[in-house]
């Protein structure tokens, strides 16, 4: 077992991207979720974290987006300690897109795209025209501009998805706010199980626009998700999660590979690349007669 | 439109339409006034019918019904908000409850404040009511360091139905006079005929609405989820204790003035939702104007309708409330 | 002679029979939750047969010494089978009351709350049906004797509009509750050579707001108190809000407190003096 993350990023070695130190968490009073984790996630990356249900990684993904704090350890964001950067600073360069989004206010396509320029607007500022803007650009990228007059409710789940992805990239656009001597940071883009509950075409949707949002914008994108096929179609590299514990972690290639599936899930499986899409494919043959490492 | 253009037209209309409705329910009534009379200096107060009418019996009761109305409605839009959930009311987490005990209390054992113009059972009322927020607080707090909206709404829940409970014990307790005191009470009365419980009502609900005029952002982001929002920036824990705290203390002043009147804090915010969407920005400040109007307007109709006697305005409110609110569930399906 | 001793022996019958029908329908324990019955009951010295009284008797203080079994609202039934009455007055609303007595085969008495003239009628009644007849109609004629003699005293004389209230919130003007043109208090003003502002009113009471009260504007306002004045509560200076009104602006506001007030019973006849030396205040000075 590997203790820690070795990821290739976008470009060379520099400190830059998201790293996890040491980082442990368990509720008040309860198990420990997470233990001793390490990962680096450099710019650019396009991570997933894999493991079933219960390994912890809906925690970590919190833990690393900020909205958890570790009970042990530290997360630093470009170098910098997360704990020390301000709540507001965190939103507009770390966005979260949780699994399902169900309203209970009638919300229209374009207010939730606009919600997320929060984090930009002062304490009784209103939205301007630059952030209108920035908010047509994010349906436009997630290929929703011609909804922006529904109410997000009577979207399909796919197009709600798609949306809800549209204002975490509205949250993280600088643009007319930036300050121009600092070097570009890192923005990451965190999404919990994105196609779990979405239709086969949907799940082919949202990998090609997060394909293409870290293609072209260097977005560095991290997915928490139990599906192997999409992590081996989707993330260049991988963090296997093991009751808290890190199995593993490296490029895909390496990483899915059937010794640590069967550690990790107690399956067999197949693991063959496909002529058609040039990714691999996992297909599970049948229960493991070893029982998982402990 | 822009929202910023929205936000000021629903200032300027909702407002509008609620100072017109209050500048006209005084000039309304069972008795008929003369405007000029009400406002000739020359004849002197004690003497002068019409002004007494409009100073003393009206006025205040419209200015009562615009502070409890408003106070109801904007609650209840922060308590959905916070809960998630479009029939949350000012009632749902025991508030109303705790200050119906504090009021039947008063009643039934006949405590009286010893000072002229000033009734111990709305004093009373705003202890209970101060009680049953705190009690829900810190229930929903004992697990974690947040506010889990779900402890709360059990919570809430619980605490109404212990309260009634109580409140049917202490009833038991009552003679014949206090229990019809009591019920009267829970039928709501804007007849206050005097400035003071309006002023000591002010700083209370001052006091929310100040808090209100900052969370309808936070209420946005909040309502879709805690982690929506706080991946946004938004502290979640501050603002949902703030929301909470703040709409039960106006909930709170509200029931203590007028007693519990019943679906101003459901139907206003629902047909402000229907006219100007969801954005609490504009649903806030329009259902608190449109709260103050829709009370007011029942009130007049319960003082106009079957002249002498008086329907309690809380049974006007929901013979116009549940048939309304029937309807929506209907048009809902 | 056969005939004579023959009609001797027939009256003589007769009169035993008389006399044991009577003993038989005489209740001996007889049991009444109404403040205002119980003290007709014992008025009329039917009091040592009396074996339950509610919880809300206080008069005469001997009929605190009875055994309690409840009030108008909750009436303690299994209380008052065992304390095996052969009598039992209920009110008129209490038809739970009334099928539990019926179902046991325990006679009852109805009554209700009503006008002025009914009071003397149901201690007509209530007389007969006690076995106390003669002590029943002296007590009756006492009372519409008193009562004549005080309309006799205010007749031919202006009658101040009056607003008759028996329910206030303490300290404020919310929750008045006045007598509307129905009921004994509305009789006792008019006996006492009153006028009810509420005289349109065919109800037994209205709530009062303050608006009311103005555009009503009565010459005298009284207040109808239980218990002792300061008990009762009431801050009278609470009516200075509505100055407008006449009977504020003179001052002519007064507390009727004490227990029999608010009481239809045998002691009506005070309560309807006292309002008259209220309103009427130079007839009845000695």
């Amino acid at each position: 077992m590997r203790p820690t993350a070795a990821i290739s990023g976008s470009g060379g070695k520099d400190d830059r991207g998201l790293a996890a130190d040491g980082v442990s968490f368990a509720y008040r009073g309860g198990e420990p979720v997470l233990i001793g984790v390490n990962a680096e996630i450099p710019r650019g990356s396009l991570v997933g974290i894999l493991g079933p249900n219960g390994s912890g990684k809906t925690t970590l993904l919190r833990i690393l987006g900020g909205l958890l704090t570790p009970s042990g350890g530290r997360v630093t964001l470009d170098g910098e300690l997360l704990r020390s950067i301000s709540r507001a600073t965190i939103a507009r360069r770390m966005a979260m897109v949780p699994q399902e989004t169900q309203l209970a206010f009638e919300y229209g396509v374009l207010e939730m795209a606009m919600m997320g320029r929060y984090p930009h607007l002062g304490a009784f500022e209103i939205e301007g025209p630059g952030d209108l803007a920035i908010a047509r650009d994010a349906l436009r990228a997630t290929g929703t501009l011609h909804l922006e007059s529904r109410l997000f409710n009577t979207l399909s789940g796919g197009e709600k998805q798609r949306v809800v992805i549209a204002g975490a990239l509205s949250q993280l656009d600088e643009r007319g706010r930036e300050n121009p001597s600092r070097p570009r940071s890192t923005d990451v883009l965190l999404l919990d199980e994105p196609t779990a509950s979405l239709d086969l075409a949907y799940q082919l949707e949202i990998r090609s626009i997060l394909h293409t949002l870290n293609a072209e914008r260097g977005l560095t994108i991290v997915v928490s998700t139990h599906d192997l096929n999409l992590a081996a179609g989707l993330c260049r590299d991988l963090i296997l999660l093991d009751r808290g514990r890190i199995l593993a972690a490296g490029p895909t290639a390496s990483i899915l590979e059937p010794s640590l599936i069967r550690t990790l899930y107690g399956v067999d499986v197949d693991i063959a690349r496909n002529a058609r899409t040039g990714h691999l494919t996992v297909v599970p043959v049948a229960r493991s007669a070893e029982l998982p490492q402990p | 439109m822009t929202i910023g253009r929205r936000i000021a037209v629903t200032w300027l209309l909702f407002g509008a339409g609620a100072v017109v409705v209050c500048l006209v329910a005084p000039l309304v009534g069972s008795t008929s006034i003369n405007l000029w009379r009400v406002f000739d200096s020359s004849i002197p107060f004690p003497d002068n019918t019409d002004a007494q009418i409009f100073f003393v019996a009206r006025l205040p009761r419209v200015l009562a019904g615009a502070l409890v109305g408003s106070s109801l409605a904007a609650s209840g839009v922060v308590l959905q908000a916070l809960l998630r959930n479009p029939l949350a009311t000012p009632f749902t987490l025991g508030v109303s409850a705790g200050a119906a005990l504090g009021a039947m209390l008063a009643i039934t054992f006949n405590l009286s404040s010893g000072i002229a113009g000033f009734s111990a059972v709305p004093i009373a009322s705003f202890a209970g009511s101060l009680g049953a927020m705190a009690i829900v607080y810190g229930l929903a707090r004992a697990r974690r360091s947040g506010l889990s909206t779900n402890v709360l709404l059990l919570a809430g829940v619980t605490l109404n139905s212990f309260f009634s409970a109580l409140i049917l014990f202490v009833q038991f307790l009552s003679d014949f006079t206090q229990t019809f005191r009591t019920v009267r009470w829970l039928m709501g009365d804007l007849d206050v005929s005097s400035y003071a419980p309006l002023i000591a009502a002010l700083p209370p609900i001052g006091l929310s609405f100040a808090a209100f005029a900052v969370l309808p952002r936070r209420m946005n982001l909040l309502s879709i989820s805690d982690e929506s929002a706080a991946s946004r920036g938004v502290d979640v824990h501050r603002t949902q204790r703030l929301a909470f705290l703040s709409a039960s203390l106006a909930t709170g002043a509200a029931v203590s003035l007028g007693g519990p009147v019943g679906f101003i804090g459901i139907v206003v915010p629902h047909l402000v939702r229907l006219m100007v969407g969801a954005d609490h920005r504009l649903v806030l400040p329009a259902s608190a104007f449109g709260g103050a109007a829709f009370l007011v307007a029942c009130d007049s109709i319960s003082r106009t309708a079957l002249a002498p006697l008086e329907i309690p305005v809380g049974v006007v409110t929901a013979i116009i409330g549940g048939p309304f609110f029937l309807w929506l569930l209907i048009r809902h399906r | 002679m056969a005939a004579h001793t023959t009609s001797l022996i027939a009256v003589a019958l007769l009169s035993l029979y008389a006399v044991s029908v009577t003993a038989q329908t005489r209740p001996q324990r007889i049991i009444s939750i109404i403040p205002s019955v119980t003290e007709m009951l014992f008025a009329m010295g039917a009091g040592p047969r009396v074996v339950g009284v509610g919880n809300f008797d206080r008069y005469p203080p001997e009929a605190l010494t009875r055994a309690k079994v409840g009030g108008l609202i909750d009436p303690d039934i299994e209380r008052i089978i065992s304390l095996k009455p052969d009598l039992v007055i209920v009110y008129g609303t209490q038809s739970d009351l009334r099928a539990q007595m019926e179902r046991a085969g325990i006679p009852i008495f109805p009554y209700q709350h009503s006008g002025l003239a009914d009071i003397t009628q149901t201690i007509r009644e209530l007389g007969t049906r006690v076995g106390r007849h003669r002590e029943s109609t002296a007590l009756a004629a006492r009372i519409e004797a008193d009562i004549a003699d005080v309309r006799t005293r205010v007749s031919g004389r202006p009658r101040p509009r009056t607003l008759i209230v028996f329910g206030r919130d303490a300290e404020t003007l919310r929750g008045i509750y006045a007598s509307g043109a129905v009921g004994f208090l509305h009789d006792m003003l008019e006996a006492a050579g009153g006028a009810n502002v509420f005289d349109d009113v065919k109800r037994q009471s209205i709530q009062t707001t303050s608006e009311l009260a103005i555009a009503r504007a009565p010459d005298v306002i009284i207040e109808i108190g239980a218990g002792t004045a300061s008990a009762s509560g009431r801050n009278l200076r609470a009516w200075d809000a509505i100055v407008a009104v006449p009977a504020v602006r003179n001052k002519r506001i007064y507390l009727l407190a004490g227990d029999g007030m608010m009481n239809p019973g045998p002691r009506i006849s005070e309560s309807v003096r006292r309002v008259a030396e209220v309103l009427h205040p130079d007839a009845f000075r000695k």
